[in-house]
Formats: structure tokens, C-alpha cells, sequence
């Protein structure tokens, strides 16, 4: 029962804020609905590591070591951007940013109105309502990838999660909202139709073995089991379908145009769920499937497949980077680039790779989460997000977010001692000892000129000469509040992981590698 | 009323009506007419909606007529009035103006049709028995499939590529009926519930790209570069 209340609370919450009558109704709902679906999530990883996996329903839900991680980052990153989220858009809201979209061609767009009684009201309202409103929907969505057993089901849920943040990036109802969450839907939809089609064929070769006549014949613990008496051509190309379409929606190249505009349009807090949560969310499908796929094929098929894509997509976002003149279009490229890392470490696979890809998404999820709620304070403070205009002297101007920023910026790019050095290193050895050369070389190349390019722009930006004044927006407890406790974990685990969690991560690996 | 009972008949019915569904979608690469469009879709679906029903006749699976009469409801009635409403509230007066010409188009998807039946063949095991009416309908449901990825390069209009999606759903679905007699019942109601969204969001947007760019170009979508 634990799994279906835990699934359930966030929808508890989008229902609350959809009715409820004030703004700090629905604030209050969202924090008070993350922070229960936070210790959900802690006491399913706590049954995990003690009964080894939950399940519900004849597992129809279910559980195991790496749901259960899964599960309990993306409610540690809802809980904290729900936090963010009430400054956030407070400051929004104060300074007529939601009032009228001065900002679109005409100003002809109008929200869409969620209840009857918003129709009257300011539009500032209808936003926050439909920002209160699909953020807890489209954690429920994420949630519910993580659980599913049934790989038809993890697909619906897949594509609800697009279907659920597509209006949070037309949030501010610029003309450049719409372009973004135009792609966003397109290419996203078009990409899970491939995957849906990878499932049809598994469910086929998949229905030989087990017999068609129930649900379970979907069943990833089911399929997991019989994986080696899958028929081999449908696998071959149903992991091909899959890789294609859960790519699309991690983003990795040549499928990722629509991230940059997704990450620069959402507002912040959105931006940091969707560019750690959901990521990891993506991944969370292809690696059921590779596990699948390798279990049958054998690790060389699917694994080869990984690593193309891997370094396609960290090559792909080198040059962007070091052109960029938009900090929040980096951070997405950043995410492109991790994406592509991941992606590898699954490639390279083996007991090494599965681990270093466990910890890097861990590290990641806290780190870039940090990345774009700094970022949402730089661009509050001097309304832009471009580094032109905000010119340098962040570290003057706001002295906390400009020393998280940088601080964090150093930890994503693979600084010692931050965590992800240790992550990104581990998978520099798992590639090398597995006799990957050409990628190896590659992944630190491609790895050295990301470094460049994320320093030299955010160094710049932080410590430059510039304009000190900006029009300072005040500090607010809750945006500092929730950066300053992410930073304080980021921090943490680059010199210590708690026992369990680093047993969750472990136990994780174990699931892929068998 | 032999017929009624012999699995052959109803392989040939199927192979017959999935021809159909084929036809219709190249019909559908070569009708510039958006209203044409919707009802083709329509009428596609339909068709998908009866091989549905004619395979849950014959093989006694009745969770696949629930299917059937989902696909009748949202996809062959619900899909179509909303879509058409849209057509209605936009005022094109355009038609469709795809990129490529439109006998270039169909000598595309006839070459597309041929790939199909390659890809497909691979999947024809005729000793194991199981699903061998997989064989021709399987080939139609990948060339469905694959037109449907060229429609959606090949159009420029917002909502005819929100067609081109819709029809790469109904490729997916005849290979799921014909390869394994439809999915399992929890997982069609999903892909359905998603279907409708997909298509109320991607509404939304599309009216809002028309009223913003008083156009529904997405090659004038380009801002955000870089």
C-alpha cells in the first residue's frame, strides 16, 4: 500500500492547489505534498535495502534498488524546488512579470484559464494556479515511470510527463515559450512514438515466452527473468526504437534541439526539475531496456549503440558551449553533455560502469538542480539571461548566489574534490580497463573543452568588472533558504555519502549489472 | 455462415482492410485539403477499429473489441470533431504545403512501403505459428509507421504535423493488434488517455502559434538558436 499512497500525494496536492482559494493555499500545498512524498520516498528506499524489492498488485507496482534511487531524487528535487518555487515566483509576481504578457507580439495571449473562477481574476493568478497545478502532476508522472513494472505502462507515464510540463515552459507566455514548447511537444512526441513501437516489439518477442494471456507478459521483472530466451532480431530492434525514443526525451544528440529552449523558457524552478528529475527519469526507461537487451544480445549490441550516442552528444555540446552568450541555453547544453556521459557509462557497462553511472546520476541531479535555481536568482536580480548584459560583478552584486553559482559551476565541469570528479573519473577507468581507447580519449577530450568553456563564461560572469548595482531584487529566505541547503549537500557528498544511500547507489548498480 | 467461423476468412479480411489502411495513408500524403485530412484520419481509424474487432472475433480474445470501441470512440470520433473544430476556429484558408511535391511524396512512400516489407519479413517465423497473420499486416503497420515520420518532415504546417503524429499512433497500434493480438487492456487505456491529451495540448498550442504568429508556419518558429 505504501507505493500506491506514495504515488498518490502528489496528485492529493494538484487537486488541493487547483481548489484552493489563495496563492499561499497553494503554495502550502505543494511544500506540504513534496515534503510528505520526500519521506515516502525515504522509507520505500529504507523497505528496499532492507527487503530487497517492494511490489504491489501482483508487481504491478514495484520497487526495486533502482526505483527506489530514482524515486527519491526526484522528490528530493520537487520538495527543494517547491520551496524555491514560492520566492521564486513571488518576486515574479511583484514585479508584473505574470501581470500582462507585455512581452508577446499584440499581447494576445492569454493563459489558459484551469478554473471558472480565475477568469476574473488577475492573469497572475491563472499562472501560479497553472504552475501549482502541473508541477505536482508532472512529479506524479515521474514518479509513476519509476514504479511502473509494466513497460507499456512506464511508457504512458513517459509521455505524460511531456504532456504534463509542456505548459509549465509556456509559463510567461512569450512568442519564445510557444517556439520552445512547439519543439518540446513535437520532437518529444514523435521520439516516444519510437519507443512505444520498441514496446510493442518486446511485449511480441517477450509473449513466446511467457504467454500473452495477462498484464505480466509486460512485466520488466518478468521479462528480466526470461531475457535470455528472447527472440533475438525483435530484441535487436526494439533496443534500437527504445535507445531512439527515451534519447529523444534525455536529450541526447542529434535528437536534443528542443532542450536548450525547453530549459530556457520553463521558469527556474521548472528548469531544475526537468533538467535533473526528468533526465533522470528518461534514463530510468533506457536502462530497463538495456538491461533487457543485454541480458539477451549480450552486453557488446546494446552497448556499442550507447557509446555513439554518448559521444555524439558530449561532442555535440562542446562548441555550443564556448559560444554561448545565454547562461540558463548553457546549463541545458551542460545537461546534453551529462546526458551523453551517462549514456556512456551505461555504454561501457561491466560492475565499474553501472556504479559510476549510479553516483554520476546522484551528483548530477544535485548539482545541476543547483546550476538552474542560481541561475534563476542571476536572472531575477538583473532581468536577463544573457552574459552581455549582466556583465560580471554577480559575486558583488548578490555575494551568496554568485559564490554557490561559481562554486557549483566547479563541481559540474569535474573539479576535485567535488563528487562528480569522482563519478566522471571512475568512468574514464571503467572505459580504459574495458579496452574502450578511442571513446576514452574522446570523453576527456570533449571533457576538457566543456571545462573551458563553462569557467571562462561563468567565471566571467560571477567575478568579472561590470555593473554592481542591477536592479536589485530583494533577497528572499525561500530562494536562498532552498539553494543554500542544496549547495550544503552538494558540499557533503563530495566528502562523504551516508551509508545507505551509497547502498541504495550500490544496489542500483548491482540491478543493471547483474 | 460458414465464414463466420473460419480464421482464414478473417486473415484474408484483415490483410484486406489493412491495404485499405495504407491506401488511406497515402491518400493522405497526397490530399492538400486539411478537412480531407482529418476525415481520412477518421476513416483510418475506423478501419484499425474493425481489423481490431475481426481479430477479436475470430481469435475469442474479447478484451480486443474494449479497444476497438476506444479507437471508434476517441480516435474516429473524438480526434476528428476537435481537430476539425480547430480547423474551424483558426479560419485557414491555406492548404496543406508540403515541401516536397506531392508525386515526389507518394513515390516516397511507395519506396518507404518497400522497406517495410523488407523490415518486416524478417519478423515472419512460419514455423512457430503464433501471430502469422503478423506477416502482410505487419509490413502495412511499419509502412504506415514510416510515411508518417516522412509526413511529419515533409509538412510545415503546425497542425498537419500533428496529423503525422496521429498516424504514427495508428501504425503502432496495427503492429501491436497483428504482431501480438493488441496490448495488454491497462496499457491500451494509457496510450488512449495520452492520445487525447496529446491532441487537446498540441491544439492549445497550435491556436496560440496562429494567433501570435498570425501564421502556422513552424519554419517561422525560429528564435531560439544556438
Amino acid at each position: 500500500m505504501g507505493l500506491l499512497v506514495f504515488l498518490l500525494i502528489p496528485v492529493v496536492a494538484a487537486v488541493l492547489s487547483a481548489v484552493a482559494p489563495t496563492r499561499r493555499d497553494m503554495e502550502n500545498a505543494n511544500i506540504a505534498g513534496f515534503g510528505v512524498t520526500f519521506v515516502l520516498a525515504l522509507l520505500i528506499a529504507a523497505r528496499v535495502l532492507r527487503d530487497g524489492s517492494v511490489s504491489l498488485w501482483d508487481g504491478f507496482l514495484y520497487a526495486d534498488h533502482l526505483s527506489a534511487l530514482v524515486c527519491l531524487l526526484t522528490a528530493s528535487v520537487a520538495l527543494v524546488c517547491s520551496v524555491y518555487a514560492v520566492g521564486y515566483l513571488r518576486e515574479d509576481e511583484s514585479s508584473g512579470l505574470l501581470d500582462d504578457d507585455a512581452r508577446t507580439a499584440g499581447g494576445r495571449l492569454s493563459p489558459p484559464v484551469l478554473l471558472p473562477s480565475d477568469e476574473h481574476r488577475p492573469p497572475a493568478a491563472a499562472k501560479l494556479r497553472k504552475y501549482y497545478v502541473l508541477t505536482p502532476l508532472f512529479v506524479f508522472a515521474m514518479l509513476g515511470v519509476a514504479l511502473a513494472n509494466n513497460l507499456g505502462v512506464m511508457w504512458v507515464a513517459i509521455e505524460a510527463t511531456t504532456l504534463a510540463s509542456v505548459f509549465l515552459v509556456t509559463f510567461y507566455g512569450r512568442v519564445t515559450s510557444l517556439e520552445a514548447a512547439w519543439k518540446y511537444a513535437i520532437i518529444g512526441g514523435v521520439g516516444l512514438s519510437m519507443a512505444l513501437f520498441g514496446t510493442v516489439l518486446v511485449y511480441y518477442s517477450g509473449h513466446r515466452v511467457v504467454g500473452m494471456e495477462t498484464l505480466a507478459g509486460l512485466n520488466w521483472s518478468v521479462l528480466a527473468g526470461h531475457a535470455a530466451q528472447l527472440d533475438k532480431t525483435t530484441m535487436r530492434l526494439a533496443f534500437i526504437l527504445a535507445l531512439l525514443g527515451y534519447g529523444t526525451k534525455a536529450g541526447l544528440a542529434p535528437m536534443h534541439t528542443w532542450k536548450p529552449d525547453a530549459y530556457s523558457e520553463a521558469p527556474a524552478p521548472a528548469a531544475a526539475i526537468l533538467s535533473s528529475a526528468m533526465l533522470n527519469c528518461a534514463l530510468y526507461g533506457l536502462v530497463r531496456f538495456y538491461i533487457l537487451a543485454s541480458r539477451c544480445l549480450g552486453p557488446e549490441f546494446p552497448g556499442r549503440l550507447l557509446l555513439i550516442f554518448g559521444m555524439l552528444s558530449m561532442g555535440i555540446s562542446v562548441p555550443f558551449v564556448l559560444v554561448q552568450r545565454n547562461f540558463r541555453r548553457l546549463l541545458a547544453y551542460h545537461t546534453i553533455d551529462h546526458a551523453g556521459i551517462m549514456v556512456t557509462a551505461l555504454g561501457v557497462g561491466g560492475k565499474l560502469g553501472a556504479l559510476a553511472l549510479m553516483l554520476h546520476m546522484t551528483y548530477h541531479t544535485v548539482a545541476k538542480s543547483l546550476l538552474f535555481l542560481c541561475a534563476g536568482n542571476v536572472s531575477q536580480h538583473f532581468k536577463t539571461d544573457l552574459f552581455d548584459k549582466v556583465k560580471g560583478g554577480v559575486i558583488r552584486a548578490i555575494p551568496v548566489t554568485g559564490a554557490v553559482f561559481l562554486m557549483a559551476m566547479l563541481a559540474i565541469v569535474g573539479m576535485p574534490p567535488f563528487s562528480l570528479f569522482q563519478s566522471e573519473f571512475l568512468i574514464v577507468r571503467a572505459a580504459f580497463g574495458a579496452g574502450h581507447y578511442v571513446p576514452t580519449a574522446l570523453f576527456i577530450l570533449f571533457g576538457t573543452g566543456i571545462f573551458a568553456g563553462a569557467l571562462l563564461h561563468v567565471g566571467g560572469m560571477v567575478l568579472g568588472e561590470g555593473q554592481t548595482g542591477g536592479t536589485a531584487c530583494p533577497a528572499s529566505a525561500w530562494r536562498d533558504g532552498s539553494m543554500l541547503a542544496l549547495a550544503a549537500a552538494l558540499v557533503t557528498m563530495a566528502f562523504w555519502l551516508p551509508a545507505p544511500l551509497l547502498e541504495l547507489i550500490r544496489g542500483a548498480a548491482k540491478v543493471i549489472a547483474g | 455462415m460458414d465464414f463466420l467461423h473460419n480464421p482464414e476468412f478473417g486473415d484474408k479480411l484483415v490483410t484486406l482492410m489493412a491495404a485499405f489502411v495504407l491506401v488511406f495513408q497515402i491518400a493522405m500524403v497526397g490530399q492538400r485539403s486539411l478537412i480531407m485530412n482529418i476525415r481520412l484520419f477518421g476513416a483510418q481509424s475506423f478501419l484499425l477499429a474493425a481489423i481490431a474487432a475481426v481479430i477479436a472475433h475470430y481469435n475469442h480474445a474479447p478484451h480486443i473489441y474494449v479497444a476497438a470501441v476506444m479507437t471508434v470512440l476517441v480516435k474516429v470520433i473524438l480526434v476528428p470533431v476537435l481537430l476539425e473544430r480547430l480547423v474551424d476556429r483558426i479560419e485557414i484558408r491555406h492548404e496543406i504545403e508540403p515541401i516536397v511535391n506531392v508525386p515526389l511524396s507518394i513515390v516516397i512512400s511507395g519506396g518507404l512501403t518497400l522497406v517495410a516489407y523488407i523490415v518486416g519479413e524478417s519478423f515472419y517465423h512460419p514455423e512457430t505459428g503464433a501471430a502469422s497473420l503478423g506477416h502482410n499486416t505487419l509490413a502495412v503497420a511499419i509502412s504506415v509507421f514510416l510515411i508518417g515520420f516522412f509526413m511529419m518532415i515533409n509538412r510545415r504546417k503546425a497542425l498537419t504535423q500533428v496529423f503525422a503524429l496521429l498516424t504514427l499512433e495508428n501504425g503502432i497500434f496495427l503492429a501491436a493488434i497483428c504482431l501480438t493480438y493488441g496490448m495488454p487492456l491497462v496499457v491500451d487505456l494509457g496510450v488512449f488517455f495520452d492520445v487525447l491529451v496529446a491532441v487537446l495540448v498540441l491544439g492549445i498550442l497550435v491556436y496560440r502559434i496562429r494567433e501570435t504568429f498570425e501564421s502556422m508556419d513552424v519554419s517561422k518558429l525560429r528564435r531560439l538558436r544556438g
